[in-house]
Protein backbone atom coordinates (compact mmCIF):
# COMPACT_ATOMS: atom_id res chain seq x y z
CA UNK A 1 0.00 0.00 0.00
CA UNK A 2 2.83 2.36 0.84
CA UNK A 3 4.01 2.46 -2.76
CA UNK A 4 0.50 3.10 -4.06
CA UNK A 5 -0.01 6.10 -1.81
CA UNK A 6 3.41 7.35 -2.84
CA UNK A 7 2.26 7.13 -6.44
CA UNK A 8 -0.95 8.96 -5.60
CA UNK A 9 1.03 11.69 -3.83
CA UNK A 10 3.28 12.17 -6.86
CA UNK A 11 0.26 12.31 -9.15
CA UNK A 12 -1.56 14.85 -6.98
CA UNK A 13 1.47 17.17 -6.94
CA UNK A 14 1.80 16.96 -10.72
CA UNK A 15 -1.93 17.44 -11.31
CA UNK A 16 -1.88 20.47 -9.01
CA UNK A 17 0.96 22.01 -11.03
CA UNK A 18 -1.05 21.47 -14.22
CA UNK A 19 -4.20 22.97 -12.68
CA UNK A 20 -2.32 26.02 -11.39
CA UNK A 21 -0.85 26.52 -14.90
CA UNK A 22 -4.27 26.33 -16.53
CA UNK A 23 -6.11 28.59 -14.09
CA UNK A 24 -3.10 30.85 -13.59
CA UNK A 25 -2.78 31.88 -17.21
CA UNK A 26 -6.50 32.67 -17.47
CA UNK A 27 -6.71 34.49 -14.14
CA UNK A 28 -3.58 36.52 -14.82
CA UNK A 29 -4.98 38.04 -17.99
CA UNK A 30 -8.50 38.31 -16.54
CA UNK A 31 -7.18 40.37 -13.65
CA UNK A 32 -5.00 42.42 -16.01
CA UNK A 33 -7.92 43.24 -18.26
CA UNK A 34 -10.24 44.21 -15.38
CA UNK B 1 7.46 -8.73 -4.98
CA UNK B 2 7.05 -5.03 -4.18
CA UNK B 3 3.75 -3.66 -2.93
CA UNK B 4 3.24 -1.85 -6.22
CA UNK B 5 3.78 -4.97 -8.25
CA UNK B 6 1.51 -6.96 -5.94
CA UNK B 7 -1.34 -4.48 -6.37
CA UNK B 8 -0.92 -4.37 -10.12
CA UNK B 9 -0.82 -8.13 -10.38
CA UNK B 10 -4.21 -8.34 -8.66
CA UNK B 11 -5.66 -5.49 -10.71
CA UNK B 12 -4.70 -7.13 -13.97
CA UNK B 13 -6.24 -10.48 -13.23
CA UNK B 14 -3.21 -12.66 -13.99
CA UNK B 15 -5.31 -15.80 -14.10
CA UNK B 16 -6.72 -14.52 -17.39
CA UNK B 17 -4.21 -12.32 -19.21
CA UNK B 18 -6.92 -10.24 -20.88
CA UNK B 19 -9.17 -9.79 -17.84
CA UNK B 20 -11.86 -12.13 -19.20
CA UNK B 21 -12.47 -10.13 -22.36
CA UNK B 22 -11.74 -10.98 -25.95
CA UNK B 23 -12.00 -9.17 -29.28
CA UNK B 24 -12.80 -5.48 -29.25
CA UNK B 25 -13.67 -5.42 -25.53
CA UNK B 26 -10.16 -6.56 -24.70
CA UNK B 27 -8.77 -3.43 -26.36
CA UNK B 28 -11.39 -1.10 -24.90
CA UNK B 29 -10.93 -2.31 -21.33
CA UNK B 30 -7.24 -3.12 -21.35
CA UNK B 31 -5.01 -1.72 -18.63
CA UNK B 32 -1.87 -3.47 -19.87
CA UNK B 33 0.91 -1.11 -20.86
CA UNK B 34 1.85 -3.20 -23.89
CA UNK B 35 -1.73 -3.26 -25.21
CA UNK B 36 -2.07 0.48 -24.65
CA UNK B 37 1.28 1.08 -26.34
CA UNK B 38 0.04 -0.89 -29.34
CA UNK B 39 -3.21 1.13 -29.41
CA UNK B 40 -1.26 4.40 -29.36
CA UNK B 41 0.99 3.26 -32.20
CA UNK B 42 -1.87 2.13 -34.45
CA UNK B 43 -3.88 5.26 -33.69
CA UNK B 44 -0.84 7.32 -34.55
CA UNK B 45 -0.42 5.49 -37.86
CA UNK B 46 -4.08 6.06 -38.82
CA UNK B 47 -3.69 9.76 -38.01
CA UNK B 48 -0.42 9.83 -39.95
CA UNK B 49 -2.28 8.52 -43.00
CA UNK B 50 -5.16 10.99 -42.51
CA UNK B 51 -2.81 13.95 -42.07
CA UNK B 52 -0.81 12.61 -45.01
CA UNK B 53 -3.83 12.64 -47.30
CA UNK B 54 -4.43 16.26 -46.31
CA UNK B 55 -0.79 17.04 -47.15
CA UNK B 56 -1.31 15.46 -50.58
CA UNK B 57 -4.38 17.64 -51.18
CA UNK B 58 -2.20 20.65 -50.37
CA UNK B 59 0.63 19.46 -52.63
CA UNK B 60 -1.78 18.56 -55.45
CA UNK B 61 -3.19 22.09 -55.38
CA UNK B 62 0.31 23.56 -55.33
CA UNK B 63 1.58 21.38 -58.20
CA UNK B 64 0.94 24.26 -60.60
CA UNK B 65 0.05 27.95 -60.23
CA UNK B 66 -3.63 28.86 -60.26
CA UNK B 67 -6.56 27.28 -58.47
CA UNK B 68 -7.13 23.74 -59.77
CA UNK B 69 -8.52 21.35 -57.20
CA UNK B 70 -9.80 23.05 -54.03
CA UNK B 71 -11.05 26.51 -53.19
CA UNK B 72 -8.87 28.73 -50.96
CA UNK B 73 -11.12 28.26 -47.92
CA UNK B 74 -10.80 24.50 -48.06
CA UNK B 75 -7.07 24.83 -48.71
CA UNK B 76 -6.74 26.76 -45.43
CA UNK B 77 -8.75 24.08 -43.65
CA UNK B 78 -6.38 21.46 -45.03
CA UNK B 79 -3.23 23.25 -43.82
CA UNK B 80 -4.80 23.75 -40.38
CA UNK B 81 -6.00 20.20 -39.92
CA UNK B 82 -2.85 18.69 -41.44
CA UNK B 83 -0.78 20.51 -38.81
CA UNK B 84 -3.06 19.74 -35.86
CA UNK B 85 -3.49 16.08 -36.79
CA UNK B 86 0.19 15.46 -37.46
CA UNK B 87 1.41 17.20 -34.29
CA UNK B 88 -1.26 16.10 -31.80
CA UNK B 89 -2.64 12.98 -33.48
CA UNK B 90 0.35 11.35 -35.14
CA UNK B 91 3.76 12.31 -33.74
CA UNK B 92 2.94 12.82 -30.06
CA UNK B 93 0.84 9.64 -29.67
CA UNK B 94 3.51 7.64 -31.54
CA UNK B 95 6.09 8.45 -28.88
CA UNK B 96 3.57 7.93 -26.07
CA UNK B 97 3.10 4.48 -27.63
CA UNK B 98 6.84 3.87 -27.38
CA UNK B 99 6.79 5.14 -23.78
CA UNK B 100 4.00 2.76 -22.84
CA UNK B 101 5.66 -0.23 -24.40
CA UNK B 102 9.18 0.48 -23.25
CA UNK B 103 9.42 2.46 -20.02
CA UNK B 104 8.11 -0.29 -17.71
CA UNK B 105 10.28 -2.88 -19.45
CA UNK B 106 13.38 -0.68 -19.40
CA UNK B 107 13.17 0.21 -15.70
CA UNK B 108 12.02 -3.22 -14.55
CA UNK B 109 8.47 -2.22 -13.55
CA UNK B 110 5.46 -4.54 -13.96
CA UNK B 111 3.30 -1.86 -15.61
CA UNK B 112 2.60 1.88 -15.57
CA UNK B 113 1.80 3.40 -12.17
CA UNK B 114 -1.85 4.17 -13.00
CA UNK B 115 -2.99 1.45 -15.34
CA UNK B 116 -6.65 2.52 -15.53
CA UNK B 117 -5.76 6.16 -16.10
CA UNK B 118 -3.46 4.90 -18.84
CA UNK B 119 -6.46 3.31 -20.56
CA UNK B 120 -8.39 6.57 -20.21
CA UNK B 121 -5.48 8.62 -21.57
CA UNK B 122 -5.61 6.63 -24.78
CA UNK B 123 -9.36 6.33 -25.26
CA UNK B 124 -9.81 10.10 -25.04
CA UNK B 125 -7.77 10.42 -28.23
CA UNK B 126 -10.16 8.88 -30.77
CA UNK B 127 -12.92 11.20 -29.56
CA UNK B 128 -10.64 14.21 -29.93
CA UNK B 129 -9.77 13.07 -33.45
CA UNK B 130 -13.48 12.60 -34.17
CA UNK B 131 -14.19 16.18 -33.10
CA UNK B 132 -11.46 17.45 -35.43
CA UNK B 133 -12.85 15.47 -38.35
CA UNK B 134 -16.47 16.41 -37.55
CA UNK B 135 -15.53 20.09 -37.76
CA UNK B 136 -15.36 19.66 -41.55
CA UNK B 137 -19.10 18.97 -41.58
CA UNK B 138 -20.18 22.04 -39.60
CA UNK B 139 -21.44 25.24 -41.26
CA UNK B 140 -18.36 27.05 -42.53
CA UNK B 141 -16.30 23.89 -42.29
CA UNK B 142 -13.19 23.24 -40.23
CA UNK B 143 -11.21 26.21 -38.97
CA UNK B 144 -8.82 27.61 -41.56
CA UNK B 145 -6.64 29.51 -39.14
CA UNK B 146 -3.42 27.49 -39.21
CA UNK B 147 -2.41 24.93 -36.56
CA UNK B 148 -1.33 27.82 -34.31
CA UNK B 149 -4.98 28.88 -33.97
CA UNK B 150 -4.08 32.59 -34.02
CA UNK B 151 -6.51 35.26 -32.86
CA UNK B 152 -8.38 37.21 -34.10
CA UNK B 153 -9.26 34.73 -36.91
CA UNK B 154 -10.23 32.14 -34.28
CA UNK B 155 -12.72 34.58 -32.79
CA UNK B 156 -14.39 34.98 -36.21
CA UNK B 157 -14.60 31.29 -37.28
CA UNK B 158 -17.73 29.11 -37.31
CA UNK B 159 -18.82 26.22 -35.10
CA UNK B 160 -15.91 24.09 -36.38
CA UNK B 161 -13.63 26.27 -34.23
CA UNK B 162 -15.50 25.25 -31.07
CA UNK B 163 -15.11 21.58 -31.94
CA UNK B 164 -11.40 22.16 -32.49
CA UNK B 165 -11.07 23.94 -29.14
CA UNK B 166 -12.73 21.03 -27.36
CA UNK B 167 -10.51 18.61 -29.28
CA UNK B 168 -7.43 20.52 -28.08
CA UNK B 169 -8.77 20.34 -24.51
CA UNK B 170 -9.18 16.57 -24.79
CA UNK B 171 -5.76 16.11 -26.39
CA UNK B 172 -4.24 18.18 -23.60
CA UNK B 173 -6.00 16.16 -20.89
CA UNK B 174 -4.74 12.96 -22.48
CA UNK B 175 -1.18 14.29 -22.60
CA UNK B 176 -1.25 15.51 -18.99
CA UNK B 177 -2.62 12.20 -17.70
CA UNK B 178 -0.02 10.31 -19.74
CA UNK B 179 2.73 12.54 -18.36
CA UNK B 180 1.60 12.07 -14.76
CA UNK B 181 1.71 8.33 -15.38
CA UNK B 182 5.18 8.41 -16.92
CA UNK B 183 6.74 10.62 -14.23
CA UNK B 184 5.20 8.57 -11.41
CA UNK B 185 6.28 5.30 -13.01
CA UNK B 186 9.86 6.43 -13.58
CA UNK B 187 10.27 8.05 -10.16
CA UNK B 188 8.55 5.44 -8.01
CA UNK B 189 8.54 2.09 -9.77
CA UNK B 190 12.09 1.42 -10.91
CA UNK B 191 13.47 -2.01 -10.04
CA UNK B 192 15.86 -2.15 -7.06
CA UNK B 193 19.29 -1.08 -8.30
CA UNK B 194 17.93 0.78 -11.36
CA UNK B 195 19.14 4.22 -10.31
CA UNK B 196 18.16 7.26 -12.36
CA UNK B 197 21.63 7.47 -13.89
CA UNK B 198 21.48 3.82 -14.94
CA UNK B 199 18.22 4.24 -16.86
CA UNK B 200 18.32 3.91 -20.63
CA UNK B 201 18.39 7.33 -22.24
CA UNK B 202 14.93 6.78 -23.74
CA UNK B 203 13.48 6.82 -20.18
CA UNK B 204 15.42 9.97 -19.34
CA UNK B 205 14.22 11.82 -22.42
CA UNK B 206 10.63 10.82 -21.67
CA UNK B 207 10.91 11.84 -18.00
CA UNK B 208 12.03 15.31 -19.08
CA UNK B 209 9.43 15.45 -21.85
CA UNK B 210 6.68 14.57 -19.37
CA UNK B 211 7.73 17.49 -17.14
CA UNK B 212 7.61 19.76 -20.19
CA UNK B 213 4.10 18.54 -20.99
CA UNK B 214 2.89 19.15 -17.43
CA UNK B 215 4.32 22.67 -17.62
CA UNK B 216 3.05 23.82 -21.00
CA UNK B 217 -0.06 21.83 -21.95
CA UNK B 218 -2.18 23.71 -19.38
CA UNK B 219 -0.95 26.98 -20.92
CA UNK B 220 -2.30 25.92 -24.33
CA UNK B 221 -5.52 24.79 -22.68
CA UNK B 222 -5.75 28.22 -21.01
CA UNK B 223 -5.16 30.00 -24.33
CA UNK B 224 -7.87 28.08 -26.20
CA UNK B 225 -10.24 28.48 -23.24
CA UNK B 226 -9.72 32.25 -23.43
CA UNK B 227 -10.43 32.01 -27.17
CA UNK B 228 -13.63 30.15 -26.34
CA UNK B 229 -14.76 32.79 -23.83
CA UNK B 230 -13.92 35.51 -26.36
CA UNK B 231 -16.16 33.73 -28.86
CA UNK B 232 -19.13 33.04 -26.61
CA UNK B 233 -18.95 34.74 -23.22
CA UNK B 234 -18.23 38.37 -24.03
CA UNK B 235 -14.60 38.53 -22.90
CA UNK B 236 -11.96 40.32 -24.95
CA UNK B 237 -8.66 38.67 -24.16
CA UNK B 238 -7.58 38.57 -27.79
CA UNK B 239 -10.27 40.54 -29.57
CA UNK B 240 -8.94 44.00 -30.46
CA UNK B 241 -12.48 45.25 -31.08
CA UNK B 242 -13.19 44.81 -27.36
CA UNK B 243 -9.82 46.13 -26.15
CA UNK B 244 -8.01 42.79 -26.28
CA UNK B 245 -4.63 42.02 -27.78
CA UNK B 246 -4.22 39.42 -30.58
CA UNK B 247 -0.44 39.49 -30.06
CA UNK B 248 -1.00 38.32 -26.47
CA UNK B 249 -2.37 35.09 -27.93
CA UNK B 250 0.81 34.61 -29.93
CA UNK B 251 2.95 35.05 -26.81
CA UNK B 252 0.88 32.54 -24.84
CA UNK B 253 0.68 30.09 -27.72
CA UNK B 254 4.44 30.08 -28.35
CA UNK B 255 5.18 29.77 -24.63
CA UNK B 256 3.53 26.39 -25.20
CA UNK B 257 4.61 25.99 -28.81
CA UNK B 258 8.36 26.09 -28.52
CA UNK B 259 8.63 23.56 -25.68
CA UNK B 260 6.20 21.53 -27.83
CA UNK B 261 8.95 21.24 -30.44
CA UNK B 262 11.11 19.55 -27.80
CA UNK B 263 8.18 17.50 -26.53
CA UNK B 264 8.29 15.98 -30.00
CA UNK B 265 12.07 15.96 -30.45
CA UNK B 266 13.31 14.70 -27.06
CA UNK B 267 11.66 11.24 -27.20
CA UNK B 268 13.03 10.98 -30.75
CA UNK B 269 16.49 11.70 -29.32
CA UNK B 270 15.83 8.95 -26.79
CA UNK B 271 14.97 6.37 -29.46
CA UNK B 272 18.05 7.26 -31.52
CA UNK B 273 20.19 7.03 -28.36
CA UNK B 274 19.07 3.40 -28.02
CA UNK B 275 19.46 2.46 -31.67
CA UNK B 276 22.88 3.96 -32.49
CA UNK B 277 24.79 2.20 -29.64
CA UNK B 278 23.08 -1.12 -30.47
CA UNK B 279 24.28 -1.08 -34.08
CA UNK B 280 27.68 0.41 -33.17
CA UNK B 281 28.17 -2.34 -30.58
CA UNK B 282 29.44 0.26 -28.14
CA UNK B 283 27.92 1.95 -25.10
CA UNK B 284 26.46 5.41 -25.70
CA UNK B 285 29.27 7.97 -25.63
CA UNK B 286 28.88 10.58 -22.87
CA UNK B 287 25.75 9.21 -21.16
CA UNK B 288 25.81 11.77 -18.34
CA UNK B 289 26.38 14.66 -20.74
CA UNK B 290 23.40 13.41 -22.79
CA UNK B 291 21.19 13.61 -19.68
CA UNK B 292 22.43 17.11 -18.84
CA UNK B 293 22.13 18.26 -22.47
CA UNK B 294 18.53 17.00 -22.61
CA UNK B 295 17.73 18.89 -19.41
CA UNK B 296 19.45 22.03 -20.72
CA UNK B 297 17.44 21.90 -23.97
CA UNK B 298 14.21 21.54 -21.96
CA UNK B 299 15.03 24.48 -19.67
CA UNK B 300 16.15 26.74 -22.53
CA UNK B 301 12.97 25.92 -24.46
CA UNK B 302 11.03 28.09 -21.98
CA UNK B 303 12.91 31.30 -22.79
CA UNK B 304 12.96 31.35 -26.58
CA UNK B 305 9.29 31.50 -27.55
CA UNK B 306 9.29 34.94 -29.16
CA UNK B 307 11.71 33.87 -31.91
CA UNK B 308 8.52 32.67 -33.64
CA UNK B 309 7.18 36.21 -33.70
CA UNK B 310 10.03 38.65 -34.31
CA UNK B 311 7.90 40.39 -36.91
CA UNK B 312 4.98 41.34 -34.62
CA UNK B 313 6.96 44.25 -33.27
CA UNK B 314 9.05 44.09 -30.14
CA UNK B 315 11.89 46.12 -28.63
CA UNK B 316 15.35 45.50 -30.05
CA UNK B 317 16.48 44.31 -26.62
CA UNK B 318 13.69 41.73 -26.72
CA UNK B 319 14.75 40.58 -30.18
CA UNK B 320 18.37 40.34 -29.04
CA UNK B 321 17.45 38.37 -25.92
CA UNK B 322 15.39 35.81 -27.83
CA UNK B 323 18.00 35.58 -30.60
CA UNK B 324 20.88 34.89 -28.19
CA UNK B 325 18.80 32.48 -26.08
CA UNK B 326 17.80 30.57 -29.22
CA UNK B 327 21.33 30.26 -30.56
CA UNK B 328 22.32 28.98 -27.10
CA UNK B 329 20.18 25.87 -27.67
CA UNK B 330 22.63 24.86 -30.39
CA UNK B 331 25.18 24.09 -27.63
CA UNK B 332 23.38 21.19 -25.85
CA UNK B 333 22.00 20.02 -29.21
CA UNK B 334 25.55 20.00 -30.56
CA UNK B 335 26.63 17.94 -27.53
CA UNK B 336 24.04 15.34 -28.49
CA UNK B 337 25.01 15.21 -32.15
CA UNK B 338 28.69 14.96 -31.14
CA UNK B 339 27.92 12.09 -28.74
CA UNK B 340 25.95 10.13 -31.36
CA UNK B 341 28.80 10.49 -33.85
CA UNK B 342 31.37 9.63 -31.15
CA UNK B 343 29.32 6.52 -30.30
CA UNK B 344 29.68 5.36 -33.91
CA UNK B 345 33.39 6.27 -34.01
CA UNK B 346 35.45 3.05 -34.23
CA UNK B 347 32.31 1.04 -33.53
CA UNK B 348 31.60 -2.29 -35.17
CA UNK B 349 28.89 -0.76 -37.35
CA UNK B 350 26.18 -2.59 -39.26
CA UNK B 351 23.46 -0.90 -41.23
CA UNK B 352 20.16 -2.68 -40.66
CA UNK B 353 16.97 -0.65 -41.21
CA UNK B 354 16.78 0.84 -37.68
CA UNK B 355 20.37 2.09 -37.98
CA UNK B 356 19.70 3.50 -41.45
CA UNK B 357 16.77 5.51 -40.13
CA UNK B 358 18.84 6.63 -37.11
CA UNK B 359 21.65 7.87 -39.36
CA UNK B 360 19.08 9.45 -41.68
CA UNK B 361 17.68 11.19 -38.60
CA UNK B 362 21.14 12.36 -37.55
CA UNK B 363 21.98 13.78 -40.95
CA UNK B 364 18.67 15.46 -41.72
CA UNK B 365 17.76 16.60 -38.21
CA UNK B 366 21.14 18.34 -38.00
CA UNK B 367 20.31 20.07 -41.29
CA UNK B 368 16.94 21.12 -39.82
CA UNK B 369 18.79 22.38 -36.75
CA UNK B 370 21.10 24.49 -38.91
CA UNK B 371 18.20 26.11 -40.76
CA UNK B 372 16.66 26.74 -37.33
CA UNK B 373 19.83 28.54 -36.37
CA UNK B 374 19.52 30.63 -39.54
CA UNK B 375 15.93 31.50 -38.62
CA UNK B 376 16.88 32.40 -35.06
CA UNK B 377 18.78 35.44 -36.37
CA UNK B 378 16.48 38.46 -36.33
CA UNK B 379 17.66 40.18 -39.55
CA UNK B 380 17.34 36.96 -41.55
CA UNK B 381 14.08 35.85 -39.94
CA UNK B 382 12.43 39.15 -40.82
CA UNK B 383 13.11 38.27 -44.47
CA UNK B 384 12.16 34.61 -44.21
CA UNK B 385 9.26 34.75 -41.74
CA UNK B 386 6.16 32.93 -43.05
CA UNK B 387 7.97 31.75 -46.19
CA UNK B 388 8.47 28.21 -47.43
CA UNK B 389 11.96 28.31 -45.89
CA UNK B 390 10.22 27.98 -42.51
CA UNK B 391 8.03 25.16 -43.86
CA UNK B 392 11.15 23.33 -45.06
CA UNK B 393 12.92 23.92 -41.74
CA UNK B 394 10.22 22.51 -39.49
CA UNK B 395 9.56 19.54 -41.74
CA UNK B 396 13.25 18.65 -41.46
CA UNK B 397 12.77 18.73 -37.68
CA UNK B 398 9.34 17.09 -37.48
CA UNK B 399 9.54 14.52 -40.28
CA UNK B 400 13.25 13.79 -40.67
CA UNK B 401 13.64 14.26 -36.92
CA UNK B 402 10.65 12.76 -35.17
CA UNK B 403 9.23 10.49 -37.88
CA UNK B 404 12.57 8.98 -38.91
CA UNK B 405 13.32 8.28 -35.23
CA UNK B 406 9.88 6.67 -34.84
CA UNK B 407 10.58 4.43 -37.86
CA UNK B 408 13.99 3.54 -36.40
CA UNK B 409 12.32 2.62 -33.12
CA UNK B 410 9.55 0.59 -34.73
CA UNK B 411 11.98 -1.52 -36.79
CA UNK B 412 14.25 -1.85 -33.74
CA UNK B 413 11.59 -3.06 -31.32
CA UNK B 414 9.24 -4.93 -33.73
CA UNK B 415 10.98 -8.27 -32.96
CA UNK B 416 10.54 -7.66 -29.22
CA UNK B 417 6.90 -6.65 -29.66
CA UNK B 418 5.79 -9.31 -32.14
CA UNK B 419 8.33 -12.12 -31.73
CA UNK B 420 8.88 -11.96 -35.49
CA UNK B 421 11.44 -10.36 -37.76
CA UNK B 422 10.50 -7.81 -40.37
CA UNK B 423 11.65 -8.22 -43.98
CA UNK B 424 15.07 -6.55 -43.96
CA UNK B 425 15.17 -6.02 -47.73
CA UNK B 426 11.77 -4.31 -47.77
CA UNK B 427 12.72 -2.32 -44.67
CA UNK B 428 15.77 -0.97 -46.46
CA UNK B 429 13.65 -0.17 -49.53
CA UNK B 430 11.32 1.74 -47.23
CA UNK B 431 14.25 3.71 -45.82
CA UNK B 432 15.76 4.67 -49.15
CA UNK B 433 12.43 5.60 -50.75
CA UNK B 434 11.52 7.67 -47.69
CA UNK B 435 14.94 9.32 -47.59
CA UNK B 436 14.95 10.22 -51.28
CA UNK B 437 11.34 11.40 -51.53
CA UNK B 438 11.57 13.34 -48.26
CA UNK B 439 14.44 15.39 -49.67
CA UNK B 440 12.76 15.79 -53.06
CA UNK B 441 9.71 17.15 -51.23
CA UNK B 442 11.29 19.45 -48.70
CA UNK B 443 14.82 20.41 -49.81
CA UNK B 444 13.48 22.41 -52.73
CA UNK B 445 11.14 24.28 -50.40
CA UNK B 446 14.19 26.07 -48.98
CA UNK B 447 14.77 27.62 -52.41
CA UNK B 448 11.12 28.56 -52.87
CA UNK B 449 11.24 30.24 -49.45
CA UNK B 450 14.52 32.03 -50.12
CA UNK B 451 12.95 33.35 -53.34
CA UNK B 452 10.08 34.73 -51.25
CA UNK B 453 7.20 32.26 -51.61
CA UNK B 454 4.81 32.74 -48.66
CA UNK B 455 3.40 29.72 -46.80
CA UNK B 456 -0.34 28.94 -46.50
CA UNK B 457 -1.29 30.16 -49.99
CA UNK B 458 -3.16 28.04 -52.55
CA UNK B 459 -1.90 30.02 -55.55
CA UNK B 460 1.46 31.57 -56.38
CA UNK B 461 3.36 33.45 -59.10
CA UNK B 462 4.85 31.51 -62.03
CA UNK B 463 8.40 32.03 -60.75
CA UNK B 464 7.83 29.39 -58.04
CA UNK B 465 6.39 26.76 -60.40
CA UNK B 466 9.43 24.48 -60.80
CA UNK B 467 10.18 24.18 -57.06
CA UNK B 468 6.53 23.42 -56.33
CA UNK B 469 6.23 20.85 -59.08
CA UNK B 470 9.30 18.98 -57.79
CA UNK B 471 8.03 19.23 -54.21
CA UNK B 472 4.59 17.85 -55.13
CA UNK B 473 6.09 14.89 -57.03
CA UNK B 474 8.26 14.15 -54.00
CA UNK B 475 5.27 14.37 -51.66
CA UNK B 476 3.29 11.76 -53.58
CA UNK B 477 6.35 9.48 -53.70
CA UNK B 478 6.83 9.97 -49.95
CA UNK B 479 3.17 9.17 -49.25
CA UNK B 480 3.18 6.02 -51.39
CA UNK B 481 6.41 4.85 -49.71
CA UNK B 482 4.57 4.74 -46.40
CA UNK B 483 2.18 2.12 -47.81
CA UNK B 484 5.28 -0.07 -48.12
CA UNK B 485 5.92 0.54 -44.41
CA UNK B 486 2.39 -0.64 -43.61
CA UNK B 487 2.99 -3.76 -45.73
CA UNK B 488 6.31 -4.49 -43.98
CA UNK B 489 4.71 -4.21 -40.53
CA UNK B 490 1.68 -6.35 -41.45
CA UNK B 491 3.91 -8.94 -43.10
CA UNK B 492 6.08 -9.04 -39.98
CA UNK B 493 3.06 -9.52 -37.70
CA UNK B 494 1.36 -12.17 -39.86
CA UNK B 495 4.14 -14.25 -41.31
CA UNK B 496 7.53 -12.85 -40.32
CA UNK B 497 10.28 -15.30 -39.44
CA UNK B 498 10.52 -16.14 -35.75
CA UNK B 499 12.80 -13.63 -34.07
CA UNK B 500 15.78 -14.88 -32.08
CA UNK B 501 15.82 -14.06 -28.35
CA UNK B 502 18.17 -11.14 -28.98
CA UNK B 503 18.18 -10.15 -32.64
CA UNK B 504 20.46 -7.12 -32.08
CA UNK B 505 23.65 -8.23 -30.36
CA UNK B 506 24.54 -4.70 -29.25
CA UNK B 507 21.19 -4.01 -27.52
CA UNK B 508 21.76 -3.91 -23.77
CA UNK B 509 18.67 -2.48 -22.04
CA UNK B 510 16.51 -4.63 -19.75
CA UNK B 511 13.86 -5.53 -22.34
CA UNK B 512 16.59 -7.28 -24.36
CA UNK B 513 18.68 -8.72 -21.52
CA UNK B 514 16.04 -9.75 -18.95
CA UNK B 515 12.94 -10.62 -20.99
CA UNK B 516 12.21 -13.27 -23.62
CA UNK B 517 11.23 -12.41 -27.21
CA UNK B 518 8.38 -11.68 -27.74
CA UNK B 519 7.94 -9.86 -24.43
CA UNK B 520 5.37 -11.70 -22.27
CA UNK B 521 2.02 -10.02 -21.66
CA UNK B 522 3.00 -9.41 -18.04
CA UNK B 523 6.64 -8.71 -17.42
CA UNK B 524 8.88 -8.10 -14.39
CA UNK B 525 6.47 -9.56 -11.92
CA UNK B 526 8.33 -9.87 -9.55
CA UNK B 527 10.70 -7.02 -10.29
CA UNK B 528 14.32 -7.94 -11.03
CA UNK B 529 17.00 -7.07 -8.47
CA UNK B 530 19.65 -5.10 -10.33
CA UNK B 531 21.82 -4.15 -7.34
Amino acid sequence: MAAVSRNARTALILASIALVGFLGVILKYWVMSA
Amino acid sequence: MSAAADTLAQDHGHADPHGGYGGLMRWITTTNHKDIGTLYLWFSFVMFMLGGVMALVIRAELFAPGLQIVDPDFFNQMTTMHGLIMVFGAIMPAFVGFANWLIPMQIGAPDMAFARMNNWSFWILPFAALLLVLSFFTPGGAPGVGWTLYAPLTVQMGVGMDLTIFAVHLLGMSSIMGSINIITTVLNMRAPGMTLMKMPLFCWTWLITAYLLIAVMPVLAGAVTMTLTDRHFGTSFFNAAGGGDPVLYQHIFWFFGHPEVYIIALPAFGVVSQVIPAFSRKPLFGYASMVYATSAIAILSFIVWAHHMYTVGMPVTGQLFFMYATTLIAVPTGVKVFNWVATMWKGSLTFETPMLFAIGFLFLFTLGGFTGLVLSLVPIDIQLHDTYYVVAHFHYVMVAGALFAAFAGIYFWLPKWTGRMYDETLGQWHFWLTMIFFNVTFFVQHFAGLAGMPRRIPDYPLMFETWNMISSIGAFGFGLSQLLFLYVVLKCIRRGEKAPEKPWEGADSLEWTHLPTPAPYHSFDPQPDLR
